[in-house]
């Protein structure tokens, strides 16, 4: 009895390590027929792929991969041709001609038309023009570009033609954010009903990618549109994959798993720059960290019964610079971005550098002259340091910042020791973003809120046009996107006239004053323009492009430029097996290091980023398996043995 | 027994008599606690971190802030940061010293409401019985089934919307607060069931009888009758408690329940974690606070079986 | 096993299931800030558009009944609603794509923990205080008191980030979705071998644990002394006589036990960034997708409340004392 089990788990052994031979090989031909991938790592989770409907930059160039806008951007953001090849602008500037590609065709076959451009600008205006008005085209983002660009109508005469029509004669129709979705599929959606239509894999669409593939919370895989109108690019597919922290997708870009990175923090960036084979680069993003005072009151006179700021100095623009003056800017820039981003100051970020002005009375960190400032303002201290404001009462300020960037917790200590130098308590607090979104919100938005709180720690991004940043700094905005709760008559006539200046200089100049305004009155204190860390590998792809040029990054730009310009770095050599780039080994290796089946031997070096595919561990977990089968199937055998030999016994 | 003497209607000798038993009692567990060497080893190492919750500033100096920080970003461990330095400069050893009070007095407050609540419906439940005991138990038994992780998880934004951001107690701010409650909600079920059934056996003791023969009220007897026999099971279970409640705390922060301005070993953990550590090689970050949570869950647990191994009378027999 | 027996044990499953949707309604209505106001970071949304998102959702209506009845009959249909971070996807699909790696993850994990616990637990039981046993028990002690993401993290650091062996987390490489399934089931295994070792490591030492006290308490019982007497073997007592009855309790404890690794393996998969229900769980947290909580809160209390369904029913077949 005992023999035969021993000889039979001795023919399993010899089974299954003889199927593991025959399996081991038969991978490597498999692995050199896979297609060119480009693989991008993102911390940001894939909300969606409906275009209306996704929040998230991923969700953007996700979009923008299948989707073609009307007009395209450039390497600096310029307009280029998309959807449509050329355009001209009527004699009065308030109407424009957009000539939509001959022959051009959706992925699925059916010609790409202006009717579809009609259809997708169409929804954009209803959703303008219905009783929800701005922002009631899906999530909301997409149809305020239009009414910044103050389209009131388009027209498609023919298959090739779009006529729209606009109330000014600004160029913003140019870089309007509307993607172009095919009619034949979503014509039957509305504007109300676009947002929650499912859109899911695969999609039809014009771009020079088409999603083919959506594992929520694992990746989203693209393959190419054979019959995209424009070159066709160098990847054959763009795999985006989703990370829930920077450090394994910053691991994985070290172990070649992965192509381009983005969103890892600066120790992990400067890690990094060891690496020869990976090139970093830091973006200035389009937007801010900041400190949103709440002035609830401020031009209106207004308060709140249980709720509003919790002193009136908050309401005293002399209060606010003072505390910006408390605030090394500098230092948050060093110590907690490790030197990536720059000190904030102003409400245009300078990314967009036709517009951005440097505040003309700067504010510089300087304690002593803010202690100085609070004396002279009418904010002394009493006897045990703390600082009165002008009821007499303490001033305690209560600062609230939501979970979703590690950062806030860390600036919020810095703020902690400064403000305590001006005599000033701050308690800090972590709130869930819909919850923080909530707080903020003052009695105008429904009587249940009350906007009880001082200070908001959050950010904010904004697209391509300076216009938007000024929005949540208006009257009209309380209520709904204000977290300063600022209103100045002054300001509203700013921003109107802005979008209403005839030319590029005079716009420049009313923004120029607008930021100034802002900056000196400090609603916000802007604590730094964020930038964005990505960083990419060189060895399986050429032609890396920053967009915009200056100070842009790769990819999640505007547009989907730099993924079409992507060149297989080995084109000189031209092997003619292009697919060999797709194992992880770096090129010097051989090319098929990655599939060679000799099993421990060669494994052992396993030390370097090229061991991604080193079959070692999977022997190893093969074998453990295999020890735990038999294991069971030995115990279990002894088991019946047992109960046999028991009735022997008994 | 104890119980014998509750007969003797007089004050003072009654009085003696009891403190003469416990001061015995005392000196024969402590006997016998010596033999265990394993629960001596725990209670070593317990109060060495004890001592550091206590005033960790004999230790260390005064706890570090972003201003006050002296290292560089993620400084490995030199002479002057023994321990290397986090993200922001602090010096991690001050950091993980700091962290002993934030860990065992949230490990300490969710044991107080687990043993307090565990304790009241276990022993009402035992000691009423009938319809009393059934439906205390049904609760007990809905709380045990709970998957009780996740539901702290759930449970922590609604706490913090019902306690207020502004709450404090004993130093602990509102985001802390949240943990306890909710491992105490989420953890007493368990006390409550070994309690009950210590409670049932004691119930049907003769000095309860006794007692209520001579018109003692319900009340009277649970505190001053079911509740001394069962002190001893409580002490046990306290300590096995703690460790569970330090082990759920670190794991909740961990998972980005903490307060980064008072770092618990958990919440260290999570910054490290987010900070890239493990990838980056920094174990000088990783490995302190998990050293501190795996000794303090370990000695609690050694200290918490030996305890139950002598107190419990039902140590012997239980499946 | 009598049915009455069965029945009850089943009418009282029941009652609790229905006692968690009840709690999993109003633990939901209570959560501070409004599911819409997660969409709401746009500095264009009119209030109109607010009132009518909280229209879409059925959030304008009372709690009592509407909400409650609307809730009750689409859970009882299998509809958990739309998960708020994906947007378009239902709950149900966000959690199915979420389940199945959790349980390629566990059920090996299980497996593994429970040959290597019980063993180890059986051997340092029957072995009581020999060196061995003070090695396994002290082991096992130190794993028991770990979470698993604190045994994940130098497990990452040495093998993953030191030596390269593993990939650092995850579950696939990106992009191999169109290789052949020999190569993705390769690329799997390596990635799973340190999460599951994490797991399993943690589940060992709880189940050694368990199995050493229970193998201790069997060891004295007559029928083991009565086999040592008749001069059996040591090691043919342990294995005929003392395990099977040992593994009376463990069984129970096991089946109990499965309910909560789910919940249990949170960290873990956190740590190596395993796209499970458990990170699902946690990126929910954070983006205060509420319905998936909701969703992933009753799936997994279903789970333990089930699991303890079949403990007591094997119970009741294992032990004929149960029946009275």
């Amino acid at each position: 009895m005992r023999s035969f089990l021993r000889g039979r788990q001795g023919r399993t052994l010899a089974g299954l390590g003889l199927a593991m031979v025959l399996v081991m090989p038969a991978a490597a031909p498999v692995l050199a027929a896979d297609p060119v991938t480009l693989r991008v790592g993102s911390t940001q989770d894939l909300d969606s792929l409906n275009p209306y409907s996704t929040l998230l930059v991923v969700g953007y160039d996700a979009f923008q991969l299948t989707y073609n806008l009307l007009v395209d951007f450039g390497p600096d953001l310029e307009p280029v041709p998309g959807f449509a090849d050329k355009w001209e602008r009527a004699a009065d500037g308030k109407s424009w001609s957009f000539h939509i590609r001959d022959g051009m065709t959706w992925s699925d076959g059916t010609p790409a038309t202006a009717a579809d451009a009609c259809f997708s600008w169409q929804l954009g205006i209803d959703a303008i023009n219905s009783k929800a008005g701005i922002g009631s085209l899906g999530a909301g983002y997409l149809d305020p570009g239009l009414d910044e660009a103050k389209v009131t109508a388009v027209e498609c005469p023919d298959d090739s033609t779009m006529i729209v029509s606009t109330e000014d004669s600004s160029e913003r129709v140019l870089q309007t954010y509307m993607p172009i979705i095919p009619k034949h599929i979503w014509g039957n959606e509305t504007f109300e009903t676009i947002g929650d239509a499912k859109f899911d894999a695969p999609l039809v669409g014009t771009g020079p990618y088409t999603v083919a593939e959506w594992q929520t919370g694992q990746f989203a895989r693209f393959v190419r549109n054979e019959s995209y109108w424009g070159n066709q690019a160098y990847p054959d597919e763009i795999v985006i994959q989703f990370f829930k922290s920077a450090d394994p997708m910053i691991q994985a870009l070290k172990a070649g798993e992965i192509d381009y990175a983005r969103g890892g923090n600066a120790a992990q960036f400067d890690d990094l720059k060891s690496d020869p084979n990976i090139v970093t680069v830091a973006g200035a993003a389009n937007g801010w960290t900041q400190l949103a005072f709440n002035t609830y009151g401020t031009g209106t006179g207004k308060t709140i019964e249980d709720g509003g700021p919790s002193t009136t100095a908050l309401l005293d623009p002399a209060f606010r610079r003072a505390l910006v003056m408390a605030v090394d800017h500098q230092t948050l820039v060093d110590r907690v971005l490790g030197g990536y981003g720059e000190v904030g100051t102003t409400i245009v970020p300078p990314v967009l550098t036709q517009w951005h002005v440097e505040p003309t009375n700067p504010l510089p960190y300087d304690p002593a002259a803010a202690i100085a400032a609070l004396e002279a303002a009418g904010y002394p201290t009493d006897a045990n340091g703390n600082r009165l404001d002008k009821d007499g009462k303490k001033i305690k300020l209560r600062m609230y910042f939501p979970g979703s960037d590690d950062n806030y917790p860390k600036v919020a200590q810095f703020i902690q020791e400064w403000y305590k130098a001006l005599g000033i308590e701050l308690s800090a607090e972590r709130r869930g973003s819909a919850t923080l979104g909530e707080l903020v919100l003052p009695p105008e938005a429904g009587k249940k809120y009350n906007a009880d709180y001082d200070i908001e720690l959050w950010g904010w991004a904004w697209g391509i046009d300076p216009g938007g940043a000024l929005g949540v700094f208006t009257c009209d905005s309380i209520g709904n996107s204000s977290d300063s709760q600022y209103c100045n008559p002054k300001f509203d006539e700013l921003q109107q006239a802005q979008f209403d200046a005839a030319t590029n200089e005079e716009r420049h100049a009313i923004l120029a004053e607008a930021q100034n305004l802002i900056y000196d009155e400090a609603p916000y204190d802007i604590l730094y323009y964020d930038a964005n860390l990505d960083a990419y590998r060189t060895d399986k792809f050429a032609g890396w492009q920053n967009q915009p040029t200056a100070n842009g990054t790769p990819l999640f730009t505007y547009g989907t430029l730099g993924y079409t310009l992507l060149t297989d770095p080995n084109a000189v050599v031209a092997t003619p097996e292009p697919s060999a780039g797709a194992s992880a080994a770096a090129p010097s290796d051989a090319p098929t290091a990655s599939a060679t089946a000799a099993p421990a031997a060669s494994g052992d070096g396993g030390g370097d980023t090229s061991s991604t595919s080193d079959s070692t561990p999977i022997l190893i977990v093969i074998g453990l398996l295999i020890i735990a089968a038999i294991v069971v199937a030995y115990g279990m055998s002894r088991r019946r043995k047992a109960s046999d030999e028991d009735d022997d016994d008994e | 027994m104890t119980g014998s003497a509750d007969f003797v209607p007089t004050g003072r000798s009654l009085r003696a008599e009891r403190w003469r038993l416990r001061v015995r009692g005392a000196r024969e567990f402590a006997g016998q606690f010596a033999s265990r060497r394993d629960g001596l080893i725990g209670l070593a190492i317990l109060s060495a971190f004890t001592l550091m919750a206590l005033s960790p500033d004999l230790f260390v100096g005064a706890k570090e802030t972003v201003v006050s920080a002296t290292g560089t970003r993620l400084e490995p461990p030199s002479a002057a940061h023994i321990l290397g330095a986090d993200e922001l400069g602090r010096d991690i050893l001050n950091l993980t010293v700091h962290g002993a009070r934030i860990s065992m007095s949230i490990g300490l407050m969710a044991t107080a409401i687990t043993i307090v609540v565990g304790t009241s419906i276990g022993v009402a439940a035992g000691f009423l019985g009938s319809w009393t005991d059934s439906g205390l138990m049904r609760v007990t038994d809905f709380f045990l089934v709970l998957p009780t992780f996740v539901l702290a998880i759930v449970l922590a934004p609604v706490i913090l919307d019902i306690i207020g951001p502004e709450a404090e107690f004993l130093g602990l701010r509102a985001t802390l607060l949240v943990i306890v409650v909710v491992i105490g909600i989420t953890s007493w079920a368990t006390t409550a069931r070994i309690i009950r059934s210590q409670t049932l056996s004691i119930r049907e003791r003769m000095f309860v009888d006794r007692a209520r023969v001579i018109g003692s009220g319900s009340g009277h007897i649970m505190r001053r009758h079911i509740f001394p026999n069962v002190v001893n099971l409580i002490v046990a279970q306290a300590v096995i408690t703690f460790a569970a409640a330090v082990f759920i705390e670190t794991s909740l922060a961990f998972i980005g329940l903490g307060d980064p301005f008072a770092p618990s070993w958990g919440q260290l953990l999570e910054s490290a974690q987010s900070a890239g550590a493990p990838g980056l090689g920094a174990w000088w970050y990783i490995a302190p606070p998990a050293t501190c949570v795996v000794l303090v869950v370990l000695s609690f647990t050694l200290v918490g079986n030996a305890l139950d191994d002598i107190l419990n009378p039902k140590a012997q027999v239980r499946r | 096993m009598s049915g009455r027996y069965i029945v009850q044990k089943i009418a009282q499953a029941i009652v609790t299931i229905i006692a968690i949707v009840l709690l999993n309604f109003l633990l939901f209505r209570m959560m501070p800030g409004s599911p819409e106001r997660i969409l709401l970071r746009n500095p264009y949304l009119t209030q109109e558009k607010v009132e009518q998102v909280r229209a879409d959702w059925g959030l304008d209506k009372p709690l009592f009944p509407d909400q409650f009845v609307g809730y009750v009959k689409a859970t009882a249909a299998g509809d958990l609603g739309y998960s708020l971070q994906f947007r378009g996807q239902s709950v149900v699909d966000v959690i199915e794509s979420h389940f199945w790696p959790t349980m390629l993850l566990l059920i090996p994990a299980e497996v593994i923990a429970i040959i290597v616990g019980l063993t180890a637990g059986s051997y340092a039981g029957w072995r009581r205080g020999s060196g061995g046993d003070k090695v396994a028990s002290g082991t096992s002690l130190i794993l028991y008191s770990m979470p698993y993401f604190v045994i994940g993290m130098p497990l990452i650091i040495i093998f993953a980030a030191g030596l390269g062996w593993f990939p650092t987390s995850g579950m696939t490489t990106p992009g191999l979705s169109s290789a052949s399934f020999l190569t993705q089931l390769f690329d799997f295994l390596r990635h799973l071998v340190l999460p599951l070792a994490a797991i399993s490591l943690g589940l060992i030492g709880g189940y050694s644990i368990i199995m050493r006290s229970a193998i201790i308490e069997t060891r004295s019982e007559d029928y083991v002394t009565t086999a040592r007497a008749k001069g059996l073997k040591d090691r043919r007592v342990l294995r005929q006589h003392a395990f099977p009855n040992a593994m009376l309790p463990m069984v129970t404890i096991i089946a109990i036990q499965l309910g909560y690794v789910v919940a249990g393996a949170i960290t873990a998969e956190v740590v190596f960034n395993w796209p499970g229900l458990g990170t699902l769980t946690v990126d929910a947290l954070e983006t205060r997708d509420y319905p998936v909580l909701q969703g992933v809160f009753l799936l997994l209390s279903v789970t333990v409340v089930v699991a303890n369904l079949g403990a007591d029913l094997i119970y009741g077949r294992l032990d004929p004392r149960v029946r009275s």
